[in-house]
């Protein structure tokens, strides 16, 4: 009870979208003429309940936002934690379900003047879905009091920004050398990670590459791992570049692949399916 | 009775040869048997001569509702039906999903939309849907006269629910049929089609 509780209050102060709450957070107290800040998109949702990757995977969209800034402030990008796979059998798609936090740098060249307010805000349009998807629109607004000294990071929301950037995908080392290779009907990914892999499964950026729903065969070899991709049906040109997120036990990593052509004589298809 | 004995058989038949095709861009589109909302069977061989365009609906999905309330999707129906075009409206939800109907609610609604599809098929198996891989609602595919699969994704390029987006939106169809009636190639003959996933039954 004392639980439902304290969670009915927190969820005040998010705006309620269907079957969750969505609220924009601020990663730093104040803003400073000349620095930029981080802002967040901070998702909580029903049990069951999910929202989408930047690649949504078979159904589904992401969340989108739309500024409303001071002149001077711009938003970047949404950076996007790794996501979960969501089977919806006979389809997947890739998501957070539960609490996912989004950050969002914004630049700062703007004319602020100390003492004063700066009003931040953001349309926010998404689809929440469960088995059923429901459409949701939210206005969320924050404001900054404009100060000249460096701002304190917020206690409250520090954790949460530390948090999200943890389950951002990094970089992959270079000495990794992913590197794909065209089957015909499906890629071949190969990551050197120098050490065996127990587990591992690969999230693709851009749709209509691979067959999401289709098992990923995972080996581990001496050198790191190695993935087995089937092709989506809607694949018609060659790939040069497989870019998207591999997710080991240790964490997720950024990808970007280039891919050898298929051999000029395709393999006997037909014979074995 | 005997209509009902061969719609069994043909979902056997049709069944038994799911594992050997698949609907791919460019291949002869898989042929299937299917009964409609009034108990007709529409077979897909039959219309050869003839451009057909596969819709998947469901009602309840925000998405299809984005192309029905605004009546874009009916407007596209009556455009290219009326050019000679077979639009097939399936629906795969199972009994018990989200978009799942009988014959009569989904007549029902088909007057109370002024929907006008050539026929709306009932696929309550799903094995229309897992023939051609039909994954959202709404996923469209267009078949040529001579039998070939020519699109395969999206009704558009603006993957939301929202209707205010229609008239900014290239109609993927619309322009895959013009393309394909002057003689030209499909520019873009597969996009990510988006949309509710489709109601299978589990």
């Amino acid at each position: 009870m004392l639980c439902l509780a304290a969670r009915a209050i927190a969820d005040e102060r998010g705006v309620a979208i269907p079957h969750g709450t969505v609220e924009l957070l601020s990663e730093q107290e104040s803003i400073q003429p000349g620095h930029a800040i981080h802002l967040g998109l901070h998702f909580r949702l029903e049990k069951g309940w999910h929202i989408y990757w930047i690649n949504p995977g078979d159904s589904g969209e992401p969340p989108r936002l739309e500024w409303h800034l001071p002149a001077g402030l711009r938003a970047g990008a949404l950076e996007w934690p790794a996501p979960s796979r969501l089977p919806i059998l006979p389809l997947m798609d890739y998501g957070y379900e539960g609490e996912v936090l989004l950050p969002v740098p914004i630049e700062n060249t703007a004319d602020l003047a100390p003492g004063e307010e700066a009003a931040l805000s953001a349309d926010l349009t998404a689809i929440v879905c469960r088995e059923v998807c429901i459409p949701a629109k939210a206005n969320l607004s924050l404001s900054l009091p404009v100060r000249v000294d460096r701002p304190g990071e917020s206690a409250e929301t520090q954790a949460m920004f530390r948090a999200a950037r943890k389950a951002l995908p990094k970089p992959a080392p270079a000495n990794w050398r992913p590197s794909a290779k065209d089957l015909g009907d499906s890629f071949e990914l190969r990551v050197n990670t120098g050490h065996s892999v127990s587990e591992a499964w690969f999230a693709p950026l851009d749709p209509l590459e691979i067959e999401n729903a289709a098992p990923q065969k995972s080996v581990s070899t001496a050198a790191g791992v190695r993935l087995i991709l089937k092709k989506s049906d809607q694949l018609l040109k060659p790939v040069s570049r497989l870019r998207g997120v591999l997710v080991l036990p240790q964490g997720a990593y950024l990808i970007n692949a280039p891919v050898a052509p298929a051999p000029a004589k395709r393999p006997q298809q037909g014979a074995v399916r | 009775m005997r209509r009902g004995f061969a719609y069994v058989v043909t979902l056997v038949l049709m069944a038994l040869s799911t594992a050997a095709l698949a609907a791919r861009v460019g291949e002869p589109a898989p042929n299937f048997t299917a009964i409609d909302s009034n108990g007709k069977a529409h077979t897909l061989a039959a219309y050869h001569g003839k451009f057909v365009v596969l819709e998947w609906h469901n009602q309840g999905c925000p998405y299809t509702q984005k192309h029905y309330n605004s009546g874009n999707m009916e407007r596209l129906q009556k455009e290219w039906t009326q050019k000679g075009v077979v639009w097939l409206t399936v629906i795969s939800s199972a009994p018990g999903t989200q978009g799942y109907v009988t014959a009569e609610q989904e007549n029902d609604y088909l007057r109370r939309m002024n929907a006008a599809p050539t026929a709306a098929l009932l696929d309550p198996t799903g094995d229309l849907g897992h023939l051609y891989s039909a994954k959202t609602t709404p996923h469209m595919f267009i078949i040529s006269p001579d039998g070939v699969l020519i699109y395969d994704g999206a009704i558009d390029d603006k993957p939301t629910p929202d209707p205010a987006d229609i008239a900014t939106s290239r109609n993927y169809v619309s322009q895959a049929l013009r393309e394909a009636m002057s003689g030209k190639p499909v520019s873009t003959p597969t996009s990510r089609s988006y949309g509710c996933s489709v109601k299978y039954a589990h």
